[in-house]
């Protein structure tokens, strides 16, 4: 049985409909992977599952459990956790006042400071640093140690690699092995399709709010990959 | 020496001003909330503290205990159970709102208290003073300085060091990212308008001791808070405290010229301050000091 499960999910932006019947599963332990071009309503996808989008309809499940109407504080409690488009770090907070706030989803489980120091090394010499005076690439890993500190089952990450120079890129997803291995199911946004292929079990591509392709990396071929991704199916033989 | 005693007045009424300014600051740089009801809550606390003073073991002083307790949960329930519904990305309707709570609240302290001018007793400190470097100042003027200095001291050092002021900053940083993090930014919001309502209830029954209030005080109090605020660099924290001071100083240098002139100097500077640096004393310093 799947851990987390969307169904049927439509979102809107006052009338604006940026999601559309979208669909997805997530097992434990698994890492799936949502690629799509701009606009196509990942974002959107996420914020919903964790409770920051505005009106939706649909079904959301976690464990069994509609969360569909739940606040994201009790989301986050219950043990799935967000890494924001952005980063969006607390800008005026050291970087471990920024990793101590995760205490508040008060769930005990493996990852603490120090394995989060253990995971990125550079953030244990830069704790007392101003989180918003660190490199972009410095910053994602608060963000990504900020998220684990509350020992989530589930990390949804949108756009890890926004920004950053490809060998910190590199550096950040090797790091995916050590947090899945320790019991984290993943979600990944990734305009990168091959990045998204290489790290993920699982793909989906969403194209104007809705799947347009999902399958295992191996069996889906370049072609089928860009079709989906542009929307230029009926174009192709 | 006329005028050194003339400044550490400005500064001992100054501290005063500070407190007043530090709860409308701190809740805006929290919450991004305007209270506007703050002024006339400051009015409630001081007649509060009229009527609790008496009952005071050891020092009428000590009244400011209770009332910040009673102000505290004061401002738990109108974060909770009012402004908590009309927050978004308009401010218009907190403001609104809060303005109606000002209106209420004044009108129902004309009717159960009357419009006369009233005044805490603090008993003989009210006459005591001290010698200092030649000049002779009040003993109450300079406890309640000491008590500001104290109050921002705790407020920032509790706000750094402890667990709940770790959370407070975080909400203040981006109350949307902090619920990824399993936080109910409602109940920090509660929890600051708790905090920004018994210090301005502190502020106000202070005010209450060395001057004399009535119920129409209120938009006074509210207009030195701004003015603190702004002046200090919205939000900033020790900004606050000299924007406090340099009003309190330019009201009792100018009063000393000019007595008719009231607090009409001080609105001037504030001006000026608005036009030279709109981003007040936090920023002027940022941009010459720091020089960023
Ligand atoms: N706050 C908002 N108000 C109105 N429309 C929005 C808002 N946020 C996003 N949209 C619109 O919803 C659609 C989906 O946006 P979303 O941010 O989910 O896309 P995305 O796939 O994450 O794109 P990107 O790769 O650029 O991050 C877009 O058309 C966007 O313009
Ligand atoms: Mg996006």
């Amino acid at each position: 049985m799947s851990l987390l499960s969307v169904e049927n999910l439509d979102v809107f932006y006052g009338d604006f409909r940026a999601v559309r019947g979208a669909h997805l599963e997530l097992a434990a332990g698994q890492t799936i992977a949502i690629i799509g071009a701009n606009g196509a309503g990942k974002s959107t996808l996420l914020n919903a599952i964790v409770g920051l989008s505005g009106r939706k309809s649909g079904s959301i499940r976690f464990d069994g459990r509609d969360i569909g109407r739940e606040p994201t504080d009790r989301i986050a409690r219950a043990g799935i956790t967000m890494v924001p488009e952005g980063r969006r770090l607390f800008g005026s907070l050291t970087v471990e006042d920024n990793l101590l706030v995760g205490l508040a989803a008060e769930r005990p489980g493996p990852w603490t400071l120090e394995a989060v120091y253990a995971l990125f090394p550079r953030l244990g010499e830069l704790s007392k640093m101003t989180a918003g005076s660190l490199s972009g690439g410095q910053q994602q890993m608060v963000s990504i140690g900020r998220a684990l500190m509350t020992n989530p089952r589930v990390l949804l990450c949108d756009e890890i690699s926004l920004g950053l120079a490809p060998k910190i890129i590199g550096d950040i997803y090797r790091c995916f092995e050590t947090i899945t291995a320790s019991g984290v199911s993943v979600v990944l946004i990734e305009q990168n399709v091959v990045q998204a292929c290489a790290a993920a079990d699982y793909v989906y591509c969403m194209l104007e709010g809705h799947m347009s392709l999902e399958g295992r990396p191996e069996d889906l071929s370049q072609a089928q990959i860009t079709a989906a991704y542009f929307g230029t199916g009926e174009a192709l033989p | 020496m006329i005028w050194l005693e003339t400044i550490a007045n400005g500064i001992f009424l100054g501290g005063l001003y500070a407190l007043i300014g530090l709860g409308l600051g701190f809740a805006f740089g929290v919450m991004r909330v305007v209270n506007v009801a703050q002024g006339d809550f400051i009015v409630a606390a001081a007649f509060i503290g009229l009527y609790l003073a008496p009952w005071v073991p050891i020092n009428p002083i000590l009244v400011i205990v209770p009332v910040a307790v009673i102000a505290f949960l004061i401002g738990i329930a109108l974060q909770r159970l009012l402004i908590n519904r009309v927050l978004g990305h308009d401010q218009i309707p907190q403001i609104l709102l809060t303005f109606g709570v000002a209106i209420v609240l004044r009108n129902a302290m004309v009717a159960g208290f009357g419009a006369n001018s009233q005044s805490i007793d603090v008993g003989a400190m009210r006459f005591l003073g001290f010698n200092l470097l030649g000049i002779r100042l009040g003993v109450l003027p300079a406890v309640i300085l000491v008590i500001a200095l104290l109050l921002f001291a705790a407020l920032h050092l509790w706000l750094h060091r402890s667990r709940l002021g770790r959370l407070i900053r975080a909400t203040a940083d981006d109350y949307q990212v902090v619920q990824l993090q399993g936080v109910s930014y409602r109940r920090v919001f509660a929890i600051a308008m708790g905090i920004a309502m018994a210090l301005s209830a502190v502020a106000g029954v202070l005010l209450a001791m060395r001057g004399s209030f009535t119920p129409y005080s209120g938009a006074d109090r509210l207009l030195i808070a701004f003015e603190v605020v702004v002046i200090g660099g919205l939000g900033s924290f020790w900004g606050m405290f000299f924007g406090g001071m340099l009003l309190g100083i330019t009201q009792l240098v100018a009063l000393k010229l000019d007595p008719a002139s009231g607090l009409m100097y001080g609105h001037i500077v504030f001006f000026i301050i608005l036009i030279l640096s709109p981003n007040g004393l936090a920023g002027a310093f940022r941009r010459v000091v720091l020089r960023k």
